[in-house]
């Protein structure tokens, strides 16, 4: 006989407990997990690169692509301790990928750690990490329009990071419509405007992980 | 294309409850799923019955109720919905707001058959 059985049940239930493992493993060496979102292109591993050349924060990263070992190259070449995971299609990482990551990686006094997702505005929002923060990566030459556009990242982000920004004289790009919108998502949300490639704007946002860091560790 | 990832989820939970509760079957799955989610529902729909296919939940069919936006102003008590927006209330300014609905992702309920006596 048919009968209707109540459920009630979040679809991310089985991620949840691998997501919540990765929390534990970070707290208890002390790590912040940072998950910096945004498209392809936006600048998040030129981010990283800056960071290291124009700071002296120590840190480690889990790189996410579609294929390739690009990334991880690049950060590998400057002696930053990294991990490439690989999504063969994925379009976002999942938990249980940045658990394998972190079982393959030396994290001896690393007390800060990026997952730099698949680059997608999209579907890495949907899917807990283990992160304290997600960070939105947006750059110039995207637009202005894409925090409503995008709403859930632009809400749920820890901080917006606005990059190349060198760029606005030549883009037609409306910072006060980017800024209304975001306000409206996410009305006290840091928003830092970013030149990798000079080092603008890094120090604040060094200075934003430092305190967060701290948040964490009292 | 997160659909397939959510879909993944849905088969590995309904294929343990229903061996968990000795089902004979499962005919109907009801998702409920908040606009906030970016979730496309025919393609949520066609990953569905496409990996289901040659598995215990073949023949089970998926069905997803929207859930609209809806926002609420902790300090005016208003309400709005997805047309405005807004994590900043639209009537007093206020940013003490939350959102009631729009990010659900639930299984809600099953429609299932039991094993006879």
């Amino acid at each position: 006989m048919a009968k209707v059985v109540n459920v009630k049940e979040s679809v991310m239930a089985a991620d949840e407990i691998v997501a919540e493992r990765v929390r534990k493993f970070c707290r208890d060496r002390n790590i912040l997990l940072v998950n910096l979102i945004g498209s392809p292109g936006s600048g998040k591993t030129t981010l990283l690169e800056a960071m290291k050349k124009y700071s002296d924060i120590k840190f480690a990263v889990i790189e996410g692509d579609v294929e390739t070992e690009r990334d991880a190259d690049r950060i590998n070449a400057l002696g930053v301790p990294v991990v490439q995971v690989n999504t063969h299609g994925g379009c976002h990482l999942e938990a249980n990928l940045v658990e394998k990551g972190l079982q393959q990686m030396v994290l001896e006094d690393i007390h800060l750690l990026f997952i730099e997702n698949v680059g997608n505005l999209v579907c890495p929002v949907e899917f807990d990490l283990g992160e304290d923060k997600k960070v939105a990566v947006n750059s110039v030459p995207e637009g202005a329009d894409k925090p409503l556009k995008y709403p859930h990242l632009f809400h749920k982000a820890g901080a917006v990071l606005l990059t190349k920004i060198d760029l606005l004289p030549y883009i037609s790009f409306d910072m006060k419509v980017f800024e209304s919108d975001l306000e409206k998502l996410n009305p006290e949300v840091p928003f830092l405007k970013i030149e990798a490639l000079k080092g603008e704007g890094i120090k604040e946002w060094v200075n934003l992980i430092k305190g967060w860091m701290k948040e964490k560790s009292d | 294309m997160h659909e397939m990832s959510l879909v993944e989820s849905i088969l590995e939970s309904l294929l343990q409850m229903k061996k968990e509760n000795q089902w004979k079957k499962i005919n109907k799955v009801t998702l409920r799923i908040g606009k906030m989610r970016q979730v496309i529902p025919e393609i949520m729909e066609f990953a569905y019955n496409t990996s289901v296919s040659g598995t215990d939940l073949e023949g089970s069919h998926l069905s997803i109720d929207q859930v609209e936006m809806e926002f609420f102003c902790k300090s005016c008590l208003k309400k709005w919905g997805e047309k405005d927006m807004a994590f900043v209330c639209p009537f007093c300014d206020s940013t003490q707001v939350e959102m009631l609905h729009g990010m659900e992702l639930d299984i809600d309920t099953l429609e299932v058959e039991e094993k006879d006596g």
